[in-house]
């Protein structure tokens, strides 16, 4: 044994803890809930100088998995943790990394995929990657969540192949518990070893080609990547047996838990299983011969561990907290088959349960493992081999009345097409968003109702996933009042060509009368993980209005960087400490990136502009109309995120547009052209100004030590600033 | 061993839940609870906060369950079954129903300044100990923050040594040790206490669950959509995220000047009639006080002022 320490960690915290204690090379990062915390404590480890990881902030999952392909290619160590969408994102990326052999780590804490978008637990994800040449580690607990990352990166090594870490999103990865963890971090090295030597990219005195092109014989990697499985599979054992030899703890391929002949068994995977732990205590003290059989290993598969745990068992109850949907289940099907290779007559029951984070309680376990052992003599709803266990029929006489009526043409085109914006009449105008649950004195809200009064009749709203469709329409209730629709976080923009392209064919056809603008409303995030698809619908200048609310980072997930941010900026994934300070680059300028794409119109708004932000609306709207394509970026506050005054929003917009650090102007056809300059009315401020008041995520800059932060920024504001007014001046540029 | 946990379930735990608003710091004082737990007196178990994607200002919740070391630590998520159950909001007495799955001789801390007769009957609480203090109050004289007196008051209910307690407060945060420990004791001096006998209209209830709708997959719209008329938030209530403080409003210092409405984020709220505000729907408002900033100063005054006082339960 060598020494260990008490951790009190959540999941996240333990990966985290993890990746420090074991020294990776480097670690590729996009924020998903529930996985994002776990790359925040490594920021702040490395901002803190605990640890000198090569942390690189991505633009989206996808560049984030071509980030630790590279880092692996190159020799490196790598890891990374995702969920869910991330996951499915990084999904074209999995099998090139198991098919070219390389060894890393990825963290899934794992949330259903889904529409209607849910961020909770469920299995979706794991499920996705099942078949894609991955080891995979099941860890039901917060201390195996540390432990299976040090035993999966070892395993992963000795086979050359990549490896998941599964735990429960929320469940595990934000359950906090006491934990124990190696108390010398050489300890912990020891365990992994080093690194083997490895075909690398980097050996200019021995070229490798890595990744050719392949036909015929791919099949035979195909074999060497079973072999590798098969090499996994005996050698693990070993390992766990080191790894216990070293703490204490205790892992096999499956954990059994309960009877020593069990009468019915249930399956359940990772807290779930934890759970049933309970269920199963109780009813053996009941008398029943019950177990409950939890895997820690699914690839490769450990068929005959499995077996070992099940057979005699007269039924088996798989818990499954996905669905194959038409189809048996992932788990159950593979049990099956192993079952009837021993001509084994026990009954296997599928149950779907937990999706989108239901609790898993000792009660469902009673439930399931009672059904089980009264089987075949239970409900008609209970004899199905694939059900649902969970879900609610609802009350078919429910017969909910209007509460709302939809938003007329008329009463929504006050003051439109009159030359001057009259403010008194807007106020009239109906609100399209109505009741949200933002935090008090957001930005979004405010720009978005704002913008809104300079768009006149039919409305069609679009959102990106962010707080603006997060605060809106949690089930079973909306606060739009006209046609909205969320697809994903970075693909709005794509959504509402083909939505435009499907309203023009049938306005054509003469099947719609309406005449209907079409908005898509994202983040700053949306527009870093959706540029090219932002860039796509400006390059075709597909006709509908692109709307951005830049608030300076990822807020529905706790406030990580986003490419807009300012150099300097506090994030939860770039904190402030004696080896980091903030964000290591300049603010994104998305207006300047899509001038390349000559589409109609451009323009940046701020809410300190009122009349202005609704003449924009307006020309966008008229761009849209004559059939081009509109984007725009208005400033928005986080007073959450920022710790800024939630008061204070429109001074503090106020103070960013003055300072130029957000100017406004609009790009038309081509043509740049100022629409405020604070400088010609001897307004301009010092970025400092706007800093001040802007909150915690900006104040250090003011210190005295960030002095040369703070004129950095400066310099770069006033560089674009001088180069906008030059072009303002001259049509040409 | 010294310490003695207050109350344990038939699993060994003792079940604090903590029930608050976004902002409240909950959040950060079950966390040093635990923290104490382990690190102090060397117990286990485990502290699970709420899920999701809350926001400042919506309802969320903390758990905490404690047991002795060596005690299995199996299941996740929130506690049920609370032994001590703590309101920072007592309007969410109501809308969550708090007194469900509460255990018999429970020990309730309400931040308010009923009595605890008043909360008990708003609570319909079987049996046990009600603690009412006036946290906010405390907070705002100690310069502390609400979850101070409140943990001030958890700690005692968990019989927690309080010097340890006060050390480790004293030690989290250095440059806040005077106004904590300020809360801390003018909690201890404040409380208002008072135990309850079993009384047969307020029975047990059992624990809160999976809140069943009444849309279910019989009669759920195709790919979970929503019916936007039937099914607009515009019932909901939203004042609780600004705990009461909403803005006054003078309709005879009104301008009509309309800039409150380009700032507020909800102008739905903001009640316009004839070219003027004539007032505000309290329903939607968050109490961000933006509209009372740019609000012009007249020979009346403005229209829109910050309150004194909380204006709505
Ligand atoms: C593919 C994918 N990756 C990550 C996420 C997680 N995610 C949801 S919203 C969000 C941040 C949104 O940031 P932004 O667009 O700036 O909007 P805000 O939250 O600031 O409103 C992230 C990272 C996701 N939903 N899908
Ligand atoms: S976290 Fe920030 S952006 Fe999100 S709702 Fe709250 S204030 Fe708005
Ligand atoms: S305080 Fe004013 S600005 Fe804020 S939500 Fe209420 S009405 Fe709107
Ligand atoms: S800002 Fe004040 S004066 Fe102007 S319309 Fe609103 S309430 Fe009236």
């Amino acid at each position: 044994m060598v020494p260990q320490k008490s951790l009190i960690a959540n999941g996240n915290d333990a990966v985290a803890q993890a990746i420090v204690d074991i020294g990776y090379d480097g670690e590729g990062y996009y924020p998903i809930t529930p996985s994002s915390d776990a790359g925040e404590r490594v920021s702040e480890a490395l901002a803190a100088g605990k640890t000198d990881i090569n942390f690189v902030i991505g633009t989206s999952e996808l560049a984030v998995a071509g980030i630790i392909t590279g880092m692996a290619v190159a020799g490196g160590r790598a890891v990374d943790v995702t969920s869910a969408n991330g996951l499915l994102l990084k999904m074209e990326e999995l099998p090139c990394i198991s098919g070219l052999g390389l060894p890393l780590v990825m963290n899934i804490a794992t949330r259903d995929v889904s529409g209607p978008l849910n961020i909770k637990n469920g299995h979706s994800d794991l499920a996705a990657v099942l078949g894609v040449g991955w080891l995979i580690f099941l860890a039901p607990t917060v201390q195996a969540t540390y432990d299976l990352n040090l035993i999966a990166l070892k395993a992963a090594e000795a086979v050359s192949l990549p490896a998941f870490v599964a735990y429960d999103g929320f469940h595990t990865s934000h359950g906090v518990r006491r934990i124990n963890v190696f108390a010398n971090q050489e300890d912990a090295r020891a365990f992994v070893g080093k690194k083997p030597e490895m075909l690398n990219l980097l050996d200019v005195h021995h070229p490798h080609t890595f990744g050719p092109y392949m036909n015929d014989d791919l099949i035979n990697t195909k074999v060497q990547l079973d072999a590798k499985m098969r090499k996994a599979y005996e050698l693990l054992p070993g390992i766990f047996k080191e790894f216990e030899e070293l703490t204490g703890r205790h892992y096999s391929f499956v954990e059994s838990y309960g009877s020593e002949n069990p009468d019915a068994v249930l399956v359940a995977l990772n807290s779930a299983g934890e759970a049933a732990k309970v269920a199963v205590d109780d009813m053996i003290a009941d008398g029943k011969k019950v177990r409950v059989v939890i895997p820690t290993v699914l690839r490769p598969y450990p068929n005959d561990e499995f077996v070992d745990a099940v057979k005699g068992a007269k039924t088996i109850v798989v818990a499954e907290r996905v669905s194959q949907y038409g189809a048996g289940n992932y788990l159950a099907n593979e049990l099956g088959a192993s079952l009837q290779r021993i001509g084994s007559k026990s009954t296997i029951l599928s149950r779907v349960y937990g999706i989108g984070g239901l609790n898993y309680l000792p009660e469902d376990g009673v439930h399931m493992l009672t059904t089980a052992l009264a089987y075949p003599n239970v409900s008609e709803e209970e004899k199905k081999i694939h059900a649902y266990h969970g879900a609610w029929p609802g009350d078919p006489s429910y017969k909910p009345l209007p509460t709302i009526q939809p938003l007329t043409a008329e009463e929504t085109t006050l003051n439109a097409g009159e030359e001057r914006v009259n403010l008194r009449k807007l106020a009239e105008m109906p609100t399209r968003i109505e009741k949200h649950s933002a935090c008090p004195g957001c930005g979004i809200f405010t720009n978005l109702n704002l913008f809104l009064r300079g768009i006149d009749g039919h409305v069609v709203l679009l959102f990106n996933t962010g707080c603006g469709m997060v605060v809106t329409t949690g089930y079973p209730l909306t606060s739009f009042k006209v046609p909205y629709f969320h697809n994903l976080f970075h693909n709005g923009s794509s959504t509402a060509t083909g939505v435009v392209e499907m309203y023009h064919r049938f306005k054509k056809q003469g099947k719609i009368k309406d005449d209907i603008t079409f908005i898509v409303v994202s983040g700053d995030g949306g527009d870093d993980i959706g540029m090219d698809q932002v860039i796509g619908s400006a390059l075709r200048n597909d006709p509908f209005i692109m709307l951005e609310y830049d608030n300076k980072g990822y807020m529905n997930t706790g406030g990580q960087l986003c490419y807009t941010g300012f150099k300097g900026q506090r994030n939860s994934n770039a904190p402030i400490g004696p080896a980091l300070r903030g964000k290591k680059t300049h603010h994104k300028d998305v207006i300047e990136i899509l001038r390349g794409t000559e589409c109609s119109y451009l323009f940046q708004a701020a809410e300190s502009n009122a009349r202005d932000m609704i003449a924009k609306a307006r020309k966008a709207q008229a761009t849209v109309r004559a059939g081009g394509f509109a984007f725009g970026k208005v400033f928005s506050v986080c007073p959450l995120n920022w710790g800024a005054d939630e008061a204070k929003g429109n001074e503090i917009v106020e103070k960013v547009v003055d300072a130029c650090m957000h100017p406004l102007y609009e790009i038309e056809h081509g043509v740049t052209r100022l629409s405020y300059d604070p400088e010609e009315r001897g307004k301009k401020i010092p970025v400092s100004d706007a800093f001040r008041v802007m909150g915690r995520a900006f104040g250090h800059l003011l210190k005295p030590d960030n002095a040369d932060l703070l004129q950095e920024v400066q310099d770069e504001v006033d560089r674009r600033w001088e180069r906008l007014k030059a072009m303002s001046a001259a049509e040409i540029l | 061993m010294s310490y003695q946990l207050p109350a344990i379930d038939r699993l060994g735990f003792c079940n604090v839940f903590l029930s608050a608003i976004g902002g409240d710091g909950a959040n950060m004082s079950a966390k040093l609870l635990f923290k104490i737990a382990v690190t102090e007196l060397d117990l286990d178990g485990a502290y699970d906060a709420k899920y999701g994607s809350e926001k400042k200002g919506t309802a969320t919740d903390v758990s905490l369950r404690l047991c002795y070391k060596g005690t299995a630590v199996r299941t996740s998520g929130p506690t049920t079954t609370p032994h001590i159950l703590a309101i920072f909001r007592p309007g969410l007495i109501e809308t969550l129903q708090l007194n469900r799955g509460l255990q018999a001789n429970a020990t309730v801390i309400v931040n308010t300044t009923q009595t605890p007769d008043e909360i008990r009957d708003r609570l319909k609480m079987h049996s046990g100990r009600i603690v009412c203090v006036d946290a906010e109050t405390i907070a705002e004289e100690t310069g502390s923050r609400l979850n101070m007196p409140m943990m001030a008051l958890i700690c005692r209910a968990l019989r927690f040594p309080q010097e340890q307690v006060e050390a480790v407060i004293a030690k989290t945060w250095p440059y806040a040790k005077d106004a904590n420990l300020g809360a801390f004791k003018a909690a201890y001096d404040g409380v208002n206490e008072k135990e309850f006998a079993p009384r047969a209209d307020y029975p047990l209830l059992p624990p809160a669950l999976v809140a069943r709708g009444q849309i279910g997959y019989l009669n759920m719209l195709n790919g979970g959509a929503i019916d936007a008329m039937t099914h607009s938030t515009v019932n909901r209530n939203n004042q609780v995220a600004g705990y009461g403080f909403v803005p006054t409003f003078d309709p005879s210092a009104c301008t009509g000047c309309a800039v409150c409405m380009t700032v507020c984020s909800d102008p739905g709220g903001i009640v316009w009639k004839d070219g003027k505000v004539i007032g505000l729907d309290y329903a939607f408002c968050k109490g961000c006080m933006r509209c009372v900033e740019v609000c012009p100063q007249t020979k009346k005054g403005k229209a829109l002022n910050r309150p004194e006082i909380a204006q709505v339960a």
